[in-house]
């Protein structure tokens, strides 16, 4: 659908317009600028502009197969963008690899959980901190007290994000894989947080869950941007968490973006009807 | 339960036994039955060879008690987990006295070399023909039912008796190394009343198997409660019994080599040097996750640097002193770590496995050959590789040359634990367990990978220098592929990631083969039936690290609900785990 394609920039380019005089903006923490990912003959994304404003909560939205996912692994550093710039706080983060983007201040989980499931909870999330921690391998050989107080630090730490996204203390020891599903999301979450991201990227947050679970993350995603002051960008198929929170929707369709705006905007956006949520509909 | 089910147990249960059969005559026609017939286990009644096909028929029949994945509700009934164990041991008895027909009537031994009369008289139980083969039916019965009690036993009876029956033939198996301990603290008599003719005498066995069963029922029926009384001891206390078990280690290990002599502390002393190739590699492997089957590379580097900087006739010909050389040999280590690690960085599993087989084999051939020939000197290697000196102690003596090595294998492991408790080992579990979240949770993977070679190499380049002036020469033939194999089984059968299972594979891998002259030719054979064995039954080794000993809590799960459902109590009632 060539044609519907190129409505869907004018589309875009006109929310943004609105959307900046809706919120004014407070800077962006993330500034992607016509990224395009080629896999071989494949464009998963094409010429994508995309911002995360500061403090906000952002979704993207799409269906199967639009290149959400893949978006997000370059926004991580887990594959590297064909063509296109994205900063981060001002500075550029292409060629970085994961985990230099993680010490600028990215967290994320992944869609299907990837714990480390043989290693406690407690484990995980002190993992998760790694990239704030400094003590070096000859340090810790020699026994130093300092590699003693910033490990008692880590797990003190750990302990109060555990409690942040209320896992049990009883699971604290517990193997990551023995842990219900939902707590397997909250874990991932805590494991994220440790390294005191300034943005979070939560890949399908709510899959899998039941209503009653999914209304509590949501409630959760909101309550973590008031608590911690971070921006958040978020991959969602249920429309409800995507309506219910987010200040900003973005749609993607075969990898290009086709709008870009409120929720409200998107809601009743002919095009965004006709690619995602028509498709919905009929399903 | 119905009859298609036990169709099926009876089934497997005679399969089970024809397997028994084909283990038996095919350790018999490997020759492990002659060959190991000479040694005793108990003196006058039991041989290696003998126990070796007798306990391939016990424990298949062992096997065929256990009920089947298929099976539904509730164990099978007792008549039948006897019954299935009968038929499982009668069947494999019953073959293998088919075995002795058939090498009788026909000249089996045209082909098969091993299928001699001597076999033949040792598995028919030392009788003559037609009474051996029909005493071997009997035997199978006494099997049988001995396999099908021992199922239906309550696994804390269980446990203490199979470890006693371990034990009489490890102690047995000791005999060469216990006789010289007591011979040096000049205990003929106690030596006298145990051993005889390479073997337990009948009252040494029964005391052995009966102080193991002691301990071993006292610790399974009354463990539990000594434990929390000791975890409920003040802590001065508690810190006080762990001082004083630490001191006796200690001196136990310093007095080690005195008691046992020059032979078996040249043996201790080899066991030493692939405790830390084990402790080394286990950083690779057990806690990076890096699968590195060219771990001699290492070693060699190691021995040949030492050489090369300490023998006058090398090609330097500077005649460092060791301690001046080891460390630069460490220098050289680390950075041939970064080497070989810095090409197989993006490679994982399988292909890293593949790589470094190659890049150990490369080391080798690079030493005998003609480019490198001045420094290494080819196949005739390189001589004079001197002793350390300190004070006036002569290190040629093997009793003193293990104080050295017992030195490093202390800091080793020290080493080792350190890291493995802080931030880096932390980091090496998580890259193990998915690398590219490792990644994505801010671990520079890279750094990582090349730490972990660079630490492992450290470790297998002291043991080769400690290698080079045990020999006092260095060869390539010295170090090839098996080395890394050994090394890299003994991890895995002590526990990937634990350190005392390190010890425990060395001692098992490296040190009972050197006692046991007899399982020199079938080294490879006996590592191979071991790995599988262990990748079978307890693929998180002897002695599993914490972290294996989570991935296995569910099957000890199994084994209480058994217990459960037999309707026999265990010592402790199967606890509801909170799970998903």
């Amino acid at each position: 659908m060539p044609a519907g394609l190129t409505d869907g920039v004018e589309q875009a380019t006109m929310t943004d317009a609105a959307a900046d005089e809706v919120e004014p903006t407070r800077g962006a923490i993330m500034v992607v600028r016509s990224l395009t990912k080629r896999f071989g003959g494949l464009v998963a994304n094409r010429n994508v502009d995309f911002d995360i404003p500061q403090r906000s909560i952002v979704s993207l939205i799409g269906p199967n197969g639009a290149g959400k996912t893949t978006f997000f692994n370059q926004l991580t550093g887990m594959l590297q963008p064909t063509e296109g710039e994205i900063e981060f706080n001002g500075v550029s983060i292409v060629g970085l690899g994961p985990h230099q983007i993680v010490e600028l201040g990215v967290g994320r989980t992944f869609q299907n959980i990837r714990l480390f499931s043989d290693m406690t909870a407690m484990a995980n999330v002190m993992v998760g901190r790694h990239s704030r921690m400094k003590s070096q391998w000859y340090e810790a050989i020699l026994h130093l007290p300092r590699v003693r107080e910033e490990e008692e630090a880590t797990r003190q730490r750990a302990r109060e994000l555990l409690d942040l996204v209320g896992l049990a203390r009883r699971y604290e020891d517990e193997s990551a894989k023995n842990l219900p599903y939902g707590d397997q999301r909250r874990l991932e979450i805590a494991r994220a947080l440790a390294s005191d991201p300034k943005l979070l990227l939560l890949d399908e947050p709510t899959a899998g869950m039941n209503p009653g679970e999914t209304g509590r993350m949501t409630e959760f995603i909101g309550q973590l941007r008031r608590d911690l002051g971070i921006s958040i960008l978020l991959i969602e198929h249920d429309m409800k968490v995507v309506m219910g929170v987010s200040d900003r929707i973005t749609v993607l369709d075969y990898g290009e973006k086709i709008a870009e705006g409120l929720p409200e905007e998107i809601r009743t956006n002919p095009q965004v009807i006709e690619a995602y949520l028509g498709k919905q509909a009929h399903a | 339960m119905n009859d298609t089910m036990l169709g099926r147990f009876y089934r497997r249960a005679a399969g089970l036994g024809l397997l028994g059969t084909l283990g038996a005559v095919y350790v018999a026609l490997i020759g492990i039955v002659e060959r190991f017939e000479p040694r005793n286990i108990v003196t006058g009644y039991l041989t290696l060879g003998l126990l070796t096909a007798a306990l391939v028929v016990f424990v298949t029949a062992y096997r065929a008690t256990e009920p089947p994945h298929s099976w539904g509700i509730g164990p099978p009934p007792r008549q039948h987990v006897l019954g299935a164990g009968v038929l499982a041991a009668v069947i494999g008895a019953a073959g293998v006295a088919l075995f002795l027909v058939l090498n009788r009537a026909l000249p089996l031994d045209a082909v098969l070399v091993n299928a001699n009369d001597r076999m033949s008289e040792i598995l028919g139980l030392g009788l003559e023909f037609p009474a051996g083969a029909l005493a071997l039916l009997g035997a199978g019965l006494a099997f049988g039912v001995a396999a099908g009690g021992l199922r239906l036993l309550a696994p804390r009876f269980r446990g203490p008796l199979i470890a006693a029956v371990v034990a009489v033939m490890l102690v047995s198996l000791m005999e060469p190394f216990m006789r010289v301990v007591l011979l040096q603290l000049g205990q003929n008599a106690i030596s006298g009343f145990f051993y005889q003719s390479g073997g337990l005498t009948v009252p040494g066995a029964i005391i052995v198997a009966g102080a193991v069963l002691a301990i071993g029922l006292a610790n399974s029926l009354r463990g539990e409660a000594v434990r929390e009384r000791v975890a409920e001891m003040p802590a001065d206390q508690r810190r006080g019994i762990q001082i004083a078990l630490f001191v006796v280690g200690i001196v136990f290990l310093l007095v080690l080599p005195q008691l046992i002599g020059s032979f078996l502390s040249e043996v201790v002393g080899t066991v030493g040097l692939y405790i830390l190739m084990g402790l080394g590699l286990n950083i690779v492997v057990g806690y990076a996750g890096l699968l590195d089957l060219g771990y001699v590379a290492f070693f060699a580097i190691g021995a040949y640097a030492t050489a090369i900087l300490t023998s006058p006739v090398s090609v330097l010909g500077w005649g460092l002193s060791f301690w001046v050389a080891i460390p630069i040999v460490m220098l050289i280590a680390a950075l041939s770590g970064l080497i070989i690690g810095a090409p197989v960085l993006r490679l994982r599993g399988d292909y890293l496995a593949i790589v470094t087989l190659g890049i150990g084999e490369i080391v080798r051939i690079l030493l005998l050959s003609d480019a490198l020939r001045p420094w290494t000197g080819g196949a005739q290697g390189i001589l004079q590789v001197p002793p350390p000196e300190f004070a006036d102690i002569d290190f040629f003596q093997p009793q003193n040359l293990y104080y050295p090595i017992l030195a490093f294998v202390v800091l080793g492991a020290f080493v080792a634990i350190s890291l493995a408790n802080s931030r880096v080992g932390r980091a090496w579990n998580a890259m193990r367990e998915d690398e590219d979240v490792a990644a994505a949770t801010g671990i520079n993977i890279t750094n990582y990978k090349l730490l972990a070679f660079s630490l492992g190499a450290v470790f297998g380049c002291i043991a080769g220098a400690f290698l080079a002036v045990k020999l006092g020469s260095i060869f390539p033939h010295n170090l090839n592929l098996l080395v890394s194999i050994t090394v890299l089984s003994l991890i895995i059968l002590g526990g990937m990631g634990s350190i005392p299972g390190v010890i425990v594979g060395a001692f098992v891998l490296v040190g009972l083969p050197e006692l046991l002259r007899e399982f020199a030719e079938y080294r490879l054979l006996i590592y191979g039936a071991v790995l599988i064995v262990m990748m079978l039954w307890r693929p998180e080794g002897l002695i599993p690290s914490a972290q294996r000993k989570r991935e296995l809590r569910e099957h000890e799960d199994d084994e209480d609900q058994w217990a459960h459902q037999t309707g026999v109590p265990t010592a402790m009632p199967a606890v509801e785990r909170p799970g998903p």
